[in-house]
């Protein structure tokens, strides 16, 4: 099985990374309990661009996402959003890079339950102190088709409509990057795609920039660029994947 | 199934712990409250037995049916002890008088020397002898102009042996003694009391009663008075007097000390109580969140083949091992307690009888029940729902099973209107013992507590919500998350906040209370007191001696004296409180609102209440029969009827001449007068304050004075009081605290991934301290609510005379809701902190 060839990357992608890895090692625990999670994993992700990330369970996706989302640290190397060193901030700094800079949508569990669906949106920036954009909020909103359900509670709504919400949320602080763990991995195909069309949508018309860990070829060729992992290592890279594409790639990886 | 239980208890030994820790609480307060009564008991019955050891026989004058003073023992002639001498049988018999505060030493600064609390006796001694309750330490017992004094009071008096010791008298006159003597009471001290022994002649001029004693202790041949020795003993006594066994005195004695200290033990029982019914809402309210929180691992359990009944002793047990764990720890801390205040009394009284500590089984026993039964009484409902748990709860995500808001309402109400009516009817209904109308208030006031709890599950949301507006503005989304939290889960909320609840309620009635009573006070001092000066003492209202009541009036400074004491007399043979006065002066000095006839009535004539006068039918002019103390009978006249009045508080009120020759007067309670024309307040003052140094335990009060004194009595007594329910709001504080961990532990992954969103650790805790603050202000609103109710009632319940009018401690309200805010903060500071450590990632992957 011959790869596809990487594609040359845009000059564009080459100046204004939203994020990026370099030699990204994560190894949990110690002695003979010790996993290494990400073996100098070294990685861009382009602004603008919508990047899937497949491997095989326990590959690393997730302690990648987290650890470039700021919410867990690198045993060594170094995680950049934006330019700024990830292990240069303290934990309030990670903390206001989250709330500002990051949007994470989770698998499940993404909705606090005593806020509406507005107040969950807004969330991020009404920890923060800036104003409020209402008429962008307003739109994502009514983007994620949402917009008639503002004032319900995450418990008056179904899984498909709360990842929704979870989108929105990630999306309405105008994030730097997004990232995504699974997030339509508990729903059925019709709504993930309804959701993973959105996020494409986010992309190519509002300039977005998301990455998406998936399990599901078809969910990945929603991306503009699929990312390979196995073993805590990036072992292929696919620009415009399809469907097909994607599954073949997984297979002769399985060989 | 044990396994599971011990492995139940394992897993939740943080959240189990503050259960324990108010169970224990509320235990060690009963069980400090049965070791210290006990261990007192047991001292003062050594005391006794001290005290009368060698005393085989008594004699002393039969209890009279009519006694105006219950501090003074009827004397009678001393003739009788040499011829009880000299009956066969009897190997030593000794006279003995004895008073209570009449004689004090002073010391080289002129200062009064007493002991704060315990009181100063004044007795004979006649030395070492067989009957002898005293010991000597150092020196010869006293005769003539010789006095004794126990050792505490030579120390603190600087006294020493050999030397004059100024003392002061009934008579006003100073005496010099020479101290011969320093004397231990039995072997074990003398609790507290000072002692001042002289010989029996000695004390008899002293105390005016020449040729008189109160008792004739006896010590038999062979150690053991006879029933024939008894028999041949009374022979000789005539009508009025009795001879008893010198166990009986015993007995007697250690019953009358037995029942001073099991008024005081159930004082401490009653605020035990109070605590442990606090606790029982703080253990319900654990073992319900525990039970909801598990619902799915129970439902598990059910679903591979555990019954419903197994499931129900699960948790039942769980509460067995707690309970009887708190009652280990309760019986260890009931010790603390009393040897705490056994401290503390031994430091306020200056010598506190030392003695084994005593546990009896009894206290054991109770110990155990009130540990198990709190323990598994408050666990019975929770663990009904959760043996309610049906299997596919296990599926399920975390059912609810709730009871309907419908019979949540039927049941709170069938206990707050039954409560509420028992308010009622002690405050208006027609109760007339006071004691019982206290008893409708206190059991009203319980059920109207488990009632209000019960409902207030039914508004905590909305109420908590709507107290929680302020914070959102204040801090935006961590106050809004708080407000949320508050309010999303009402009966917790409103379980968690009812222990504050009532400890609140209680606290601010006891407030109300005494600021009610400050406000009566006030009044009456407006309206009765027309005197410039009273003259009183202090500690007890003891009384003194007539004599002053000459002293003063004949001071060109004072205008009118006026001494008050208290009289009992049959009016038309039923017994009747007198005060009497030189009712010459009238009302000028006490007002008593004479409405018809009037106030300085004669010596033949008496004046009576309006009430009394309506309910025995007599108007001015009537007579009314009185027989007096001595059995003397005449008629005496109704000369005025006066309006009911909270310094004289008897009905009735007669002249002083005529019942000093009648009555066994103990002395003067109080004495007021009036200045002379001219006369300053201040040279008023001072010249009576010179009268009074012959009198060192007297003082000398204005009107402003009282209202400081009463103030601060009032003041201390009502810290004390709350000082105690204090405890309730440790309990409640510990409530909140582990109900804030349970909920912060419920939600951990609701924290994580508000983390993950961008909330700061600061921010986390915040929105937790909000909630916590919210939910103590639901408990303060509704405790100082509660607690004006309950002090309303106790004021309209509590008689015209004591408290007439009702006052509201503004500001101690402010202070109790404001400290009710700034508990839930204390409160929140654990459980935030923890939630702040929580690991971002952990915690969203956390079940
Ligand atoms: N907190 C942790 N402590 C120890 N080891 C961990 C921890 N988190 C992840 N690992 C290990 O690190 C490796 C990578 O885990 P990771 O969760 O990143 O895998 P993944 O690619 O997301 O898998 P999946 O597709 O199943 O979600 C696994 O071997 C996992 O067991
Ligand atoms: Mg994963």
């Amino acid at each position: 099985m011959t790869m596809t060839p990487p594609a040359p990357p845009s000059a564009n992608s080459q100046r204004i990374a939203a994020a990026r890895a370099q030699n990204a090692v994560k190894i949990y625990g110690s002695g003979d309990t010790e996993v290494t999670a990400l073996r100098n994993v070294s990685v861009d992700f382009e602004a603008g661009k919508f990047t899937a990330i497949m491997g095989p369970s326990g590959s690393g996706k997730s302690t990648l996402m987290h650890c470039m989302a700021g919410l867990d640290r690198l045993s060594s190397g170094e995680a950049f959003v934006g330019t700024t060193p990830l292990s240069s901030l303290n934990d309030k700094q990670l903390t206001m890079m989250r709330r500002e800079q990051v949007g994470f949508i989770f698998q499940s569990f993404n909705l606090v339950p005593t806020l509406n669906v507005r107040e969950n949106v807004t969330l991020p920036m009404d920890l923060g102190k800036g104003g409020l954009d209402d008429a962008w909020i307003d739109e994502v909103i009514r983007t994620v088709g949402l917009a008639d359900r503002v004032a319900h509670r995450p418990n008056e709504l179904s899984g498909g409509q709360q990842q929704r919400v979870a989108v929105a949320r990630a999306l309405a602080s105008r994030p730097d990057i997004v990232f995504g763990d699974e997030p339509t991995g508990n729903l059925d195909s019709k709504t993930s795609s309804d959701i993973l069309s959105f996020m494409q949508r986010a992309v190519r018309e509002l300039g977005q920039t998301i990455v998406m860990v998936t399990h599901d070829p078809r969910s990945a060729s929603y991306s503009d660029r699929v990312l390979f992992l196995a073993d805590g290592e990036i072992v292929h890279e696919m620009q415009n994947p399809t469907t097909e594409l994607v599954y073949d790639t997984i297979k002769s990886l399985g060989d | 199934m044990l396994k599971l239980v011990l492995r139940g208890i394992r897993a939740n030994l943080g959240r189990l712990f503050m259960t324990l820790i108010s169970v224990v609480l509320g235990v060690s307060a009963v069980s400090g409250s049965f070791i210290l009564a006990d261990s007192l008991r047991a001292v003062f019955n050594g005391i006794s037995e001290d005290a009368f050891a060698g005393v085989d026989a008594q004699v002393r004058a039969l209890e009279p049916e009519l006694s105006s003073s219950d501090l003074t023992v009827l004397r009678f002639d001393d003739d009788l002890i040499d011829e009880i001498s000299e009956l066969d049988g009897v190997n030593y018999a000794e006279g003995g008088l004895f008073a209570f505060e009449q004689v004090y030493s002073i010391d080289s600064d002129g200062e009064i020397v007493r002991p704060q609390g315990p009181p100063v006796f004044t007795a004979s001694w006649g030395g070492d002898s067989p009957v002898s309750s005293f010991t000597l330490l150092e020196g010869s017992a006293p005769t003539g102009q010789q006095v004794a004094l126990d050792k505490a009071q030579t120390d603190s008096g600087g006294f020493e042996l050999g030397q004059m010791v100024t003392l002061s008298l009934p008579s006003g006159e100073p005496g010099q003694f020479e101290l011969s003597g320093i004397i231990d009471f039995g072997e074990g001290g003398t609790g507290g009391a000072y002692f001042i022994l002289f010989d029996l002649p000695t004390v008899q001029s002293i105390l005016g009663a020449e040729g008189e004693v109160d008792s004739i202790v006896v010590n038999a041949d062979g150690g053991l008075a006879s029933e024939a020795l008894l028999d041949s003993i009374a022979t000789l006594l005539p009508e009025g007097l009795e001879v008893v066994s010198g166990e009986a005195v015993i007995d007697e004695s250690q019953e009358d000390f037995g029942s001073f200290i099991s008024v005081f033990g159930n004082i401490l029982l009653g605020f035990a109580g109070v605590i442990l019914f606090v606790s029982t809402f703080i253990i319900r309210n654990t073992f319900a969140i525990l039970v909801g929180q598990r619902t799915k691992q129970l439902g598990l359990l059910r679903s591979i083949g555990a019954s419903a009944g197994q499931i129900r002793r699960m948790v039942l047990s769980e509460a067995v091992v707690i309970g009887l764990l708190a009652s280990a720890l309760g019986l260890v801390g009931g010790l603390g307690i009393a040897s705490l205040l056994k401290l503390l009394f031994s430091q306020g009284g200056g010598g506190f009888p030392e003695g084994p500590t005593e546990i009896r089984i009894r206290t054991i026993v109770v110990v155990l029940l009130v540990g198990l039964g709190v323990t598994v009484g408050s666990a019975l409902l929770p663990a009904m729902r959760a043996a309610k748990v049906s299997p596919l709860e296990a599926i399920r995500d975390g059912g609810k099973t709730g009871r309907t808001n419908k019979f949540r309402l039927i049941a709170g109400a069938a206990v707050l209107l039954p409560g509420l009516a028992l308010l009622f009817t002690g405050m208006f209904g027609s109760v007339d013992s006071l004691s019982l109308r206290l008893t409708c208030l206190g059991l009203g006031a319980a059920l109207t507590f488990i009632g209000v709890a019960m409902l207030s599950g039914l508004f905590a949301g909305i109420v908590s919500y709507k107290i929680g507006a302020p914070a959102e503005q204040v801090s935006g989304i961590t106050g809004r998350l708080g407000r949320e939290n508050a309010a999303r889960n009402p009966e917790r909320t409103a379980a968690t906040a009812s222990a504050l609840m009532i400890g609140l309620a209680l606290i601010t009635g006891v407030s109300v209370l005494a600021a009610s009573l400050l406000r009566s006070f006030d009044a009456l001092l407006e309206d009765s007191i027309t005197a410039d000066l009273f003259i009183f003492e202090e500690n007890q209202g003891l009384p003194f001696s007539p004599v002053l009541i000459e002293q003063l009036d004949a001071l060109p400074e004072t205008d009118l004296v006026a001494g008050y004491t208290t009289v009992r007399a049959l009016v038309a043979g039923e017994q009747e409180t007198f005060t009497a006065f030189n009712t010459e002066v009238g009302d000028q000095v006490v007002s008593f609102n004479v409405v018809e006839g009037i106030a300085a009535i004669g010596e033949d004539a008496v004046a009576v209440s309006e009430p009394e006068a309506e309910l025995r039918g007599l108007s001015i002019g009537d007579s009314v029969a009185i027989e007096m103390e001595d059995g003397f009978q005449t008629d005496l006249t109704v000369e005025g009827i006066f309006e009911e009045n909270g310094v004289i508080d008897s009905d009735w009120i007669m002249s002083i001449d005529f019942a000093e020759p009648h009555a066994n007067i103990a002395g003067i309670d109080y004495a007021g007068m009036t200045y002379a024309e001219g006369v300053s307040p201040e040279a008023g003052r001072a010249a009576v304050d010179g009268l009074l140094r012959a009198f060192p335990q007297l003082s000398s009060q204005d009107n402003s004075d009282f209202k400081e004194t009463f103030t601060s009595q009032i003041n201390s007594l009502q810290l004390l009081v709350n000082g105690l329910l204090a405890l309730c709001l440790i309990i409640a504080f510990f409530g909140i605290v582990n109900t804030m961990a349970l909920s912060v532990l419920e939600r951990t992954r609701e924290i994580g991934l508000m983390r993950a969103v961008g909330m700061t650790r600061d921010q986390l805790k915040r929105t937790i301290r909000w909630e916590a603050i919210i939910v103590s202000l639901f408990g303060s609103f509704l405790g100082v609510a509660l607690g004006l109710l309950l002090g309303w009632a106790g004021v309209i319940a509590i008689p015209d005379n004591v408290i007439s009018k009702i006052g509201i401690p503004w500001v101690q309200l402010a202070v109790f809701l404001i400290g009710g805010g700034v508990l839930g903060v204390i409160a929140a500071f654990f459980p935030a902190a923890r939630a702040a450590k929580m690991n971002v990632l952990d915690a969203i992957a956390s079940d």
